[in-house]
């Protein structure tokens, strides 16, 4: 049966999660060309349509990181196919270059960046606000609040962008991406076929006479997007009263729920925008107008707040602007805070908080799986190296890492940053540097910091942490896998023969489950100076269940000459393990049969799984 | 938005139960009533083995639970109904499996974990309204221990805080799971609700 995402037909309301409700938006426009690097909270929108490619009539592939996927993204629409670009917030900081410029050229075939946004960092290093990105480059912005405005979003956003040839960014946060609700589906259009390129050097090659004549067409384009965002049915003014109330994106909801929940419905002028940048100043305007004053409900920045401001100076309108006078700049709001600031703002005390006291529990923080290949590279590491050297982490699975008792990140910027900060730690500071990186980092940007390590002859040493997938954001394929779920990677990059391509002097390569010979590998590598590599490749146990069906056929037991001195249970710290009385215990069904810890304590054995 | 009536589900297990299934499931089952919903989930790192929490809100436009907002809250794993007591409104509904699953610092013998009669206590200090139910061993008699999730919401029909009937979550199990595992599920949806009803 076809995936009802790809259904041609309207009329059917399905529940979806907001990252499949840009998917079928996507659809119903008549996407050709999809392109991503997987993210949290992102993944699921090139997920779904890698899942669904064998049926889909669209082209999709997963790039080797955001910058090279929004370039991939720009040559289609250049050449006039409708493309989406998806990624994560901090992804469009890598991605930023062509972003700027792609705004110049303008896009033929129609294009759309999804930005997704985590305030509150449930899954990110930073809560940056990427609307100041749109605003930097020039891109109209649209920013949904319920899985049914993700879909029509993506979908009119792209005809739009078809339409005016221009770039459009959607702006999802964490809650837009992973809630989910009900989608009414409208008709799709089936993908035509590409309009193809018409040769336009003036316009599409931005040497600088050029550039100077696209960013004025650029800040034409700008005008007239004005018109749209005046037009567009997803900004709306409504509701009467002498205090006004601005929201954006998910704050509409809290809004929606919070006025409810006060009983303040029909108290405020409320100003609702969905189509948030270029700002739609004529609404704005009159919704402002005879108003005391407004209060701008919007997560992380004060964006909207700022740019009422500006208009309200320059329109001579007298009146009290608030936002973040209120509400905090970080992290994310709720019913109740809205609901708070809404009843502070009619002289009413918001009603004692009913809710039960936090305990002091034991926490539950993620770790790394049972049978994780990355705990026995850290585990040997940290037997060569101790507190001795300096562990420069990067972005994955392997950053937990972190956590005691492996303890094996010292510092991280972002992805591919193990390698140059590293290179830049060993030169100011006398701590041998061991740097850590997994396979899909690698190939996403940590090629040119090695590069640069070989040619200024850094004194580093670099573990790679090849378990054959993206392991973090949801195991999707990168150059260097062997297989995905679709089959066998035919054009498989071997991350060794990258690497001594890169010139690296010296690379070993070992199975990080055989600790014998890891440490030996170490050791070696300890005694040396320069850019040294040690490729540990063995695949997430995850991955390999469902990709190569693979599953060890033997599990860990502790014998019953264990002695409690529970060493395994310290310095291992795999979740399989627990104790039982005076002694460890493996539980078999948690057990994925990776044998670490039997090289570790001589009274753990092993057995047939099941017997 | 409709003029019912809006209910708030908090839901919270450990990475790999199934909490996401159940969350999904219930949601829509509610959809299938033709009533409002929308639900969240908030996963990100917590596949390795953290907390997962997730809602479905009734009537309701956004998809987050704030602390004392919810009518309704279903642990999965009787620690992390303790930890998520502050989403409950005072007065609210719990219910909860009483199978622990120890975090690691509680494996590791690094840490003492809350006994059940203390997180039935700390329960009972916030409502009155709790049922603590074996879920997995309920899960294990249908058939799969994975299915102890559905017997909780089999339990959560038969308290008749929700406007979704168990005909209509058997509908949704048959109509969105796997053929396979329909039959164990379906029976663990009705151990749930028996349980409740002879309670």
């Amino acid at each position: 049966m076809a995936n009802p995402l790809l259904s041609a037909d309207g009329g059917a309301t399905h529940l979806l999660l907001g990252n499949e409700a840009i998917v079928r938006g996507a659809v119903e426009a008549g996407i050709q060309v999809v392109t991503c690097y997987p993210g949290t909270p992102s993944s699921e929108v090139p997920d779904t349509f890698y899942r669904l490619s064998p049926e889909g009539g669209y082209f999709f592939e997963y790039t080797a990181n955001e910058k090279v996927a929004l370039e991939v993204g720009g040559g289609a629409t250049l050449s006039g196919a409708m493309t989406l670009t998806t990624m994560k917030h901090v992804g469009v900081n890598v991605a930023a270059d062509p972003l700027m410029t792609l705004a110049y050229t303008g896009t033929p075939g129609g294009f759309m960046l999804l930005s997704a946004d985590d305030p509150g960092c449930h899954s990110s290093q930073n809560e940056q606000d990427n609307r100041y990105y749109a605003r930097l480059a020039g891109y109209p912005v649209l920013e949904p609040c319920t899985a049914q405005e993700a879909k029509d979003m993506t979908r009119d956003g792209l005809r739009l962008s078809k339409e005016l040839e221009q770039p459009f960014m959607l702006r999802t946060t964490t809650r837009v991406n992973h809630l989910r609700g009900p989608v009414d589906f409208g008709p799709a259009q089936a993908p035509a076929k590409s309009q193809g390129f018409t040769r336009n050097p003036p316009r599409f090659v931005p040497i600088p006479a050029f550039a100077r004549t696209m960013h004025e067409r650029l800040l034409g384009k700008l005008e007239e997007l004005k018109e749209a965002s005046e037009k567009s049915p997803y900004n709306k003014v409504h509701g009467d009263g002498e205090i006004g109330i601005a929201a954006t994106g998910i704050s509409r909801a809290y809004l929606a729920d919070a006025l409810r929940e006060s009983g303040l419905e029909n108290t405020f002028r409320i100003m609702e925008l969905g189509f948030t940048h270029p700002l739609p100043e004529t609404m704005a305007r009159n919704f402002m107008k005879g108003l005391k004053k407004v209060i701008v409900i919007e997560e992380l920045e004060p964006i909207l707040e700022n740019d009422l401001r500006v208009l309200a100076q320059k329109e001579k309108i007298d009146i009290e602007i608030l936002g973040k006078d209120l509400l905090p700049k970080n992290g994310e709001f709720s019913v109740t805070m809205v609901a708070d600031v809404l009843r502070s703002l009619t002289g009413q005390n918001a009603p004692q908080c009913d809710s039960c006291a936090p305990a002091e529990l034991p926490q539950r923080p993620p770790n790394l799986c049972a049978g994780c290949p990355h705990r026995a590279t850290y585990f040997a590491a940290r037997k060569v190296f101790g507190d001795d050297a300096l562990y420069s982490s990067d972005i994955g699975c392997y950053t937990l890492g972190l956590l005691p008792p492996l303890s094996m990140a010292d510092f991280i910027l972002c992805m591919g940053s193990s390698i140059s900060a590293g290179c830049g730690a060993s030169v100011a500071q006398d701590k041998p540097v061991v740097a850590f990186i997994g396979d899909s980092t690698f190939f996403h940007s940590g090629l040119t910091g090695l590069a640069s390590a070989v040619f200024n002859n850094h004194d580093i040493l670099l573990v790679i942490l090849d378990n054959h997938t993206t392991a973090m954001t949801g195991h999707q394929p990168h150059p260097g896998v062997e297989k995905t779920v679709l089959g066998d990677n035919e054009h498989r990059l071997d991350i060794a023969k990258v690497c001594e391509g890169l010139g690296v002097p010296e690379i070993r390569q070992v199975n990080p489950l055989n600790q014998k010979k890891t440490m030996a590998a170490l050791e070696e590598l300890k005694e040396m100076s320069g850019v040294r590599v040690l490729i540990a490749r063995e695949p997430c146990p995850l991955h390999a269940r469902r990709v190569y069906k693979k599953v060890a056929p033997m599990v860990a037991y502790v014998a019953d000459s264990c002695t409690g001195r529970a060493e395994c249970l310290d310095k291992l710290a795999c979740p399989a393990f627990y104790k039982d009385g005076d002694k460890a215990a493996i539980n078999p069904i948690l057990c994925n049969g990776c044998m670490l810890c039997l090289q570790v304590c001589a009274h753990i054995k092993s057995k047939k799984r099941g017997s | 938005m409709s003029d019912i009536t809006p209910i708030r589900i908090i839901m919270t297990g450990v990475g790999g139960q199934g909490t996401l299934t159940a969350t999904t499931l219930l949601a829509k089952s509610v959809l299938a009533e033709g009533l409002p919903v929308t639900s969240g989930e908030i996963h990100g790192m917590a596949q390795r083995g953290g907390v997962v929490e997730s809602t479905v809100l009734i009537g309701c436009q956004s998809p987050k639970i704030g602390h004392g907002e919810a009518d309704i809250l279903m642990g999965f794993e009787p620690l992390e109904t303790m930890r998520a007591l502050p989403y409950l409104r005072k007065g609210g509904l719990v219910l909860s499996s009483t199978e622990f699953l120890p975090p690691l610092s509680v494996s590791m013998g690094k840490q003492e974990n809350v006994k059940l009669e203390e997180v039935q206590a700390r329960v009972a200090q916030c409502t009155d309204k709790a049922h603590f139910l074996p879920c997995q061993e309920m899960g294990l008699e249908a058939g799969a221990i994975q299915a102890g999730n559905i017997a909780l919401i089999g339990a959560l029909v038969a308290t008749g805080a929700v406007p979704v009937g168990k005909d209509t979550i058997a509908a949704t199990i048959e109509a969105n799971m796997p053929a396979k595992i329909v039959a164990v599920n379906l029976k663990a949806l009705d151990l749930g609700f028996a349980a409740m009803v002879g309670a």
